[in-house]
């Protein structure tokens, strides 16, 4: 496994992780559709996708408007890809913050130890029992008037940073006992070259993992915000989509039901496929799990 | 039950832990608030003078006063948090702002118990059916009715409860109405008859079904699956096979009985984020419970209110989690006796 760390190797297991594990497949392929239709398609778009009234209003789906239009006068493909790439900005601002500062903090935590470490993972285990939505609700209404892409993110990573945390440090625990973490620093090795060459080896297959789930992590908060009007509500994201769409315009009372359906299926794509890319790893990365099938 | 000194120094340990919990989550709060920019006082009194109620300026001085308590802006640092303190911890939040005068936890108190009741059944429900469903499949790992489970359990773990609760309103609702769209009961009676009840589940069975399919199939039975599997593999179970003892004694004894403890603690863990999951639910449904009150708070900005939701709700999840931690002992001897 310590060969992860080195650049020309990635491509390698990116390759054997690719061929050889069915979940990680699938879910890698459907991601990169997502991202395909997010991050290509967008720039496509011919009109302004968050303008209103630019096409005749509840049109059903057809060969011109491939996901019918709004009631608000939008095509609802063109906001279904605006608020692709809008949503992934998000959970990529969250993942960049919260899986590094959990990085660091586990890390810290594990190596550390003594009252180090039980200081950590008391705050760790606070912020895991606290009931994040209502706390995160309270904030974004203060801050509504505030409110973009990337303070939202950074709002949601307050919460999402303690379960990659707790993970980083159990596996730096398991690590520590290791014979050849002892000669490391037996041998005199400064403490960063340790965390460098000794410890980042293992724990990085894992970050990944962290990276990945903090993103599911994110996308469902911003929905969640985003159902009670706590989001970037003139702008354009899935949660923000359902906002309009059920909250406010009933859509599927209407007899609407594209309006609804799109935003709901990309996102249950979204989640399935990290949540498979992120099994696939960790399969990859513990092949005990493998064998029994989990 | 014998008490040891392992089980004093257990239970002192998770009562420290709990009020430090709260602590902490309500000093965030409280700073939380008080890094939000601008003056949120001046804002909600504009915002009430501008709806065009006309108030007493003596009400409105009152209730300056007592928002300027509220939110933690008068006297000292050190006198705000304490009276910010003092203030929650009595569960007074002042008067609702959308519902003026009406104190804000009156409110709270009124949808308390639909939460409560939507909650605790289903959070039981899928615990229960989820652990067992996992135990078998994880039991008879090679069956195909463990396989087929493990599909659909893959496909929806990570999905959270608002979502599904959107894909039941589409199958149910639109493609086959068989249930209502919205609401807790259409019928108003002051008697609880027979019609009452049944009206009742009928609109609490939409709610309800998505947060067990997720929680069952999802959480619990997906973990509960693994933790069979290892636990299958252990010398004594393997031990007990080979004594003769039979397949059942040994799912219900030696399998099933080791799994809930682990299960317990998870479900301490999990309690934040299944109540996060239930009020947004409820929000989809317009179910009237503490999600629906909040809706509506935040929609008219009724600060109050949504600090009293918020407040409360954390020092419950903590509180739940708290009582799981004493039950805990109960379960398991190892902490009793050591």
């Amino acid at each position: 496994m310590r060969k992860i760390l080195l650049l020309k190797n990635i491509y390698e297991i990116f390759k054997s992780i690719y061929l050889t594990n069915i979940k990680f497949r699938i879910g890698f392929i459907i991601f990169i559709i997502i991202l395909f239709f997010g991050f290509i398609v967008s720039s496509f778009a011919p009109v302004d996708p968050t303008r209103w009234y630019t096409f005749p209003k509840d049109l059903p789906p057809s060969f011109e408007h491939p996901l019918g239009t709004t009631t608000m006068g939008r095509s609802v493909f063109w906001m279904l890809v605006e608020s692709i790439k809008k949503s992934l900005i998000i959970a990529f601002t969250t993942a960049m913050i919260a899986s590094h500062v959990g990085l660091f903090l586990g890390m810290i935590a594990g190596l550390k130890g003594g009252v180090v470490d039980k200081v950590l993972m008391m705050i760790t285990d606070v912020f895991i029992v606290i009931p994040s939505l209502p706390v995160l609700i309270l904030l974004v209404s203060l801050l509504k008037d505030y409110l973009n892409l990337y303070l939202l993110g950074a709002l949601i990573s307050i919460f999402s940073w303690p379960w990659p945390s707790r993970q980083i440090r159990g596996i730096v625990l398991s690590l520590r006992e290791r014979g050849f973490m002892k000669t490391a620093s037996l041998s005199g090795m400064p403490f960063f070259r340790i965390i460098l060459l000794e410890i980042m080896p293992f724990v990085l297959g894992w970050h990944l993992i962290n990276f990945t789930n903090t993103i599911l992590y994110s996308i469902s908060s911003e929905a969640g915000l985003a159902i009670l009007g706590l989001s970037l509500l003139s702008d354009a994201t899935l949660g923000v989509m359902i906002y309009w769409a059920h909250m406010q315009w009933y859509a599927l009372m209407r007899g609407i039901w594209w309006w609804v359906v799109s935003p709901v299926v990309t996102l249950i794509l979204i989640f399935t496929s990290l949540y498979l890319i992120s099994i696939g790893l960790s399969e990859y990365l513990n092949p005990r799990l493998r064998q029994r099938g989990a | 039950m014998r008490v040891s000194l392992g089980l004093i120094k257990y239970i002192a340990l998770r009562t420290f832990f709990y009020i430090f919990t709260i602590f902490v989550a309500l000093t965030v709060i409280f700073f939380l608030i008080r890094l939000a920019p601008g003056n949120p006082i001046e804002n909600i009194i504009e915002l009430m003078l501008s709806q065009g109620s006309v108030y007493d300026p003596e009400a409105i001085n009152m209730l300056r006063n007592s928002l300027y308590e509220m939110f933690g802006l008068k006297g000292s640092l050190f006198e705000q948090y304490i009276n910010f303190m003092r203030r929650l911890l009595v569960f007074d939040f002042g008067p609702s702002l959308s519902n003026f005068p009406t104190p804000a936890i009156e409110l709270i108190m009124m949808r308390l118990p639909w939460t409560i009741g939507l909650l605790s059944m289903t959070t039981i429900i899928s615990w229960m059916v989820g652990n067992l469903l996992g135990a078998l499949a994880g039991f008879f790992e090679r069956s195909k009715f463990s396989k087929i489970l493990q599909g659909i359990a893959l496909t929806l773990y990570p999905i959270p409860y608002y979502v599904m609760a959107l894909v039941m309103i589409f199958l149910f609702t639109y493609l086959i109405p068989l249930f209502p769209l919205s609401g807790g009961i259409s019928i108003l009676s002051e008697k609880i008859t027979l019609e009452v009840i049944t009206n009742l589940i009928w609109h609490a069975m939409l709610p309800a079904l998505s947060l067990i399919i997720i929680g069952t199939l999802g959480w619990w039975f997906m973990s509960s699956r693994t933790l069979t599997i290892n636990t299958k593999t252990e010398d004594y179970v393997t031990y007990a096979e080979i004594r003769g003892v039979s397949e059942n004694r040994i799912l219900r004894k030696y399998i099933i009985r080791n799994i809930l403890m682990p299960q317990v603690t998870a479900l301490g863990l999990a309690l934040g984020s299944i109540f996060s999951g239930a009020l947004l639910t409820e929000v989809i449904f317009a179910y009237p419970g503490l999600g629906d009150l909040l809706w509506r708070a935040i929609n008219a900005r009724d600060y109050n209110t949504i600090m009293g939701v918020t407040s409360l709700s954390t020092i419950a999840v903590a509180t739940a989690t708290y009582i799981l931690d004493l039950i805990y002992p109960l379960i398991d001897p190892r902490v009793r006796y050591k």
